[in-house]
């Protein structure tokens, strides 16, 4: 019973999603090209729970790309309505169109010539008719008994936003370059998790040199490998040492001509080293505790097996800002 | 046919006040004045709980004569079923309710399925739209389906149903089956905004309401309730005073009419008419076709009713 219950609502609700698709039209383009046109933001507005659908709506927008913040309606009457200007569009969530607080500010906004376009069931409604474009998410049944809370009108509105959000994303081809930039904490938190293994240049991708190799090799192997550093080995492939940009401006800052040096005389002998089951959060701990961008991961015979940048913890794509 | 919107709401379906075989004016007056001032319209002569059914062309015409009398021109949608035994009885029905009642907002009401397969609907239809005067809406209801013919199936095709909407003159469905006949039927009219789907089963309603409204004959005994309850599920004009109190109010009237539907389940008709006759509202329970009702189901309800004033 329980079960069949539940199959029901949800049943209904996929049911007004579905019917959606058959409301769409020119309407939907129309509010898409106002809101590519507009060179301010977009401002989502809703009480209740039409009030929480508008937030998500406006953080899906901000996370892709489209500029936007939410307005609660009842704090625009008391001073917030003064961070809209003529440049935004407005977008005004209410099943009914009735909302009192909603009918409240839209003249005011309609004054200050910013658009606005309403998500509603009530075509016929007050917040409709102020409306330069309505955008029609009613829904033929709820599944809530007794009207107690809304159901499927709010996943309706919901589902439109996030249609809105999407063809904003692609009009604006909105890349996943882009995408990363504005979630450093999502794709930040699971990089945080990579075991160092599993992100470390390995193999011909480590820029290394022999010991009594000359500066100016040295530096050709760094600009070749990207990574501003080199490993510098000596018999056996066993660590001796790293020459980073930071030790070639230190020598030139002493004056040392460089070009008649090998790499021991200006390398770092004690490199600082890391395990590769170790996380990527580990390693920025350690590198922040020792103001480094490289770690260098060896073997149990002190033979290196691959090494690390700052960048590559952080997510090369998105946050490398040289050497590419 | 100026204005084919049907009303969103609460439909009652009105219950006909008999005294010795006729209309009992008196007492359908008096169920007017309570049920009127929550309802946007009124379904007459219904064909279980208006026992149009069982009811002759002549005492439909002077029930829509008396309720006509009794609204003075209140505004009020009246949706009138008007389906015969045949396609011609039905025909007969609409030319001569028409005579009576040519202004004012009705729709007639009209069981296909009573008399018609789905077989050649759209284009009965679109014959019958040149000649009503008023809108039309549908009723699919699988009790109500042809006695004597053995037709195919006991619902309207979704197909047809699909095609119906497309016939500007029909407004609207009143629809009873299951969730997922309406899921289908809901499809079949997405072509049609101003189409309204009502609730034919009071129950389902108040599981899952359409947003269109719902035919309610429990409105007769307890009209406040069902208005409280459809405008709070439809959202009609999203009242949101005395909050959060109003909250409780409604769960608790939700509570009531689910109660009550159940109690007066098998037979509405006539426990409706008997509470409502010892409440004096109409004079007798007297019906078309009696029908035997359980004492202790009467009892119960007018105590659920005594316990909720």
């Amino acid at each position: 019973m329980l079960i069949e219950q539940a199959k029901e609502v949800l049943q209904i609700e996929a049911q007004s999603i579905l019917g959606l698709m058959e409301q769409i039209g020119p309407t939907f383009s129309e509010t898409v090209s106002i809101i590519l046109r507009a060179k301010g933001r977009v401002i989502l507005t809703g009480m209740g729970k039409s009030g929480l659908v508008a937030r998500k709506i406006s953080a899906t927008l901000n996370s892709t790309g489209t500029k936007s913040f939410f307005l609660h309606p009842a704090e625009a009457i008391h001073g917030d309505l003064g961070m809209a200007t003529p440049d935004d569009v407005v977008l005004a969530i209410s099943n009914s169109g009735h909302t009192v607080e909603i009918n409240k500010i839209l003249p005011m906004l309609k004054q200050m010539e910013v658009k606005i376009i309403s998500l509603t069931g009530g075509l016929d409604s007050p917040m409709a008719h102020q409306s330069d474009l309505v955008i029609d998410v009613g829904v033929e049944r709820e599944a809530c008994p007794l009207g107690l809370a809304p159901t499927a009108s709010t996943t309706a509105a919901l589902a439109m936003g996030d249609a809105l959000a999407v063809v904003l994303l692609k009009s604006r081809h909105f890349s996943k370059k882009d995408f990363r930039r504005f979630h450093p904490g999502g794709s930040l938190g699971e990089r945080l998790s990579l075991k160092i293994r599993d992100i470390m240049a390995t193999d011909d991708h480590v820029p290394m040199v022999p010991m009594g190799t000359g500066i100016p090799q040295a530096i050709i192997e760094i600009n070749e490998k990207k990574m501003g550093a080199t490993v510098v080995v000596g018999r056996d492939h066993k660590l001796a040492g790293i020459v980073s940009d930071g030790d070639l401006r230190r020598a030139l800052t002493r004056g040392d001509d460089i070009y008649l040096k090998n790499v021991e005389d200006i390398m770092s002998d004690v490199p600082k080293t890391i395990d590769e089951d170790a996380t990527s959060a580990e390693a920025i701990a350690l590198m922040e505790l020792n103001a480094i961008t490289h770690l260098i991961i060896v073997d149990t015979h002190q033979k290196v097996k691959g090494m690390v940048h700052l960048h590559d913890l952080l997510g090369r794509e998105g946050f490398r800002v040289n050497g590419e | 046919m100026e204005n084919n919107r049907a009303p969103r709401g609460l439909v009652v379906d009105l219950i006909t006040p008999l005294k010795h075989g006729a209309i009992d004016g008196k007492g359908l007056e008096r169920l007017l004045e309570q049920v009127i001032p929550h309802a946007q319209a009124l379904l007459l002569a219904s064909p279980r709980h208006g026992e149009g059914e069982s009811m002759g062309l002549a005492m439909r015409r002077e029930l829509l004569k008396k309720i006509g009398e009794t609204l003075n021109g209140r505004p009020i949608s009246l949706f009138v079923w008007i389906s015969g035994n045949t396609e011609a009885q039905t025909r007969e029905n609409i030319l001569a309710l028409q005579e009576d009642f040519e202004a004012g907002r009705h729709f007639w009401v009209d069981t296909p399925l009573a008399y018609h397969s789905n077989r050649g609907l759209s284009d009965y239809y679109r014959e019958l739209q040149g000649m009503v005067k008023a809108p039309l809406i549908l009723h699919n209801d699988p009790n109500c389906v042809h006695a004597t013919r053995a037709f195919k199936r006991r619902n309207i095709r979704t197909a047809v149903l699909k095609e119906l909407v497309q016939i500007e003159g029909i407004a609207g469905l009143i629809f009873s089956g299951s969730l997922e006949r309406a899921h289908h039927y809901q499809r079949a009219c997405r072509g049609r905004q101003d189409f309204r789907i009502y609730d034919g089963d009071e129950k389902r309603f108040l599981e899952h309401p359409s947003m269109g409204g719902v035919v309610s004959v429990g409105a007769n005994l307890a009209p406040g309730a069902w208005e409280m309850i459809t405008q709070s599920s439809i959202q009609l004009h999203a009242h949101r005073e005395n909050y959060p109190d109003r909250l409780q109010q409604i769960w608790e009237s939700g509570d009531y009419l689910k109660n009550m539907v159940a109690l007066y389940g098998r037979t509405p008709t006539a426990m409706i008419k008997t509470i409502l006759s010892d409440m004096n509202i109409i004079e007798t329970p007297e019906m078309l076709q009696s029908a035997e009702i359980e004492a202790d189901g009467v009892k119960a309800l007018k105590t659920l009713m005594d316990d909720f004033d």
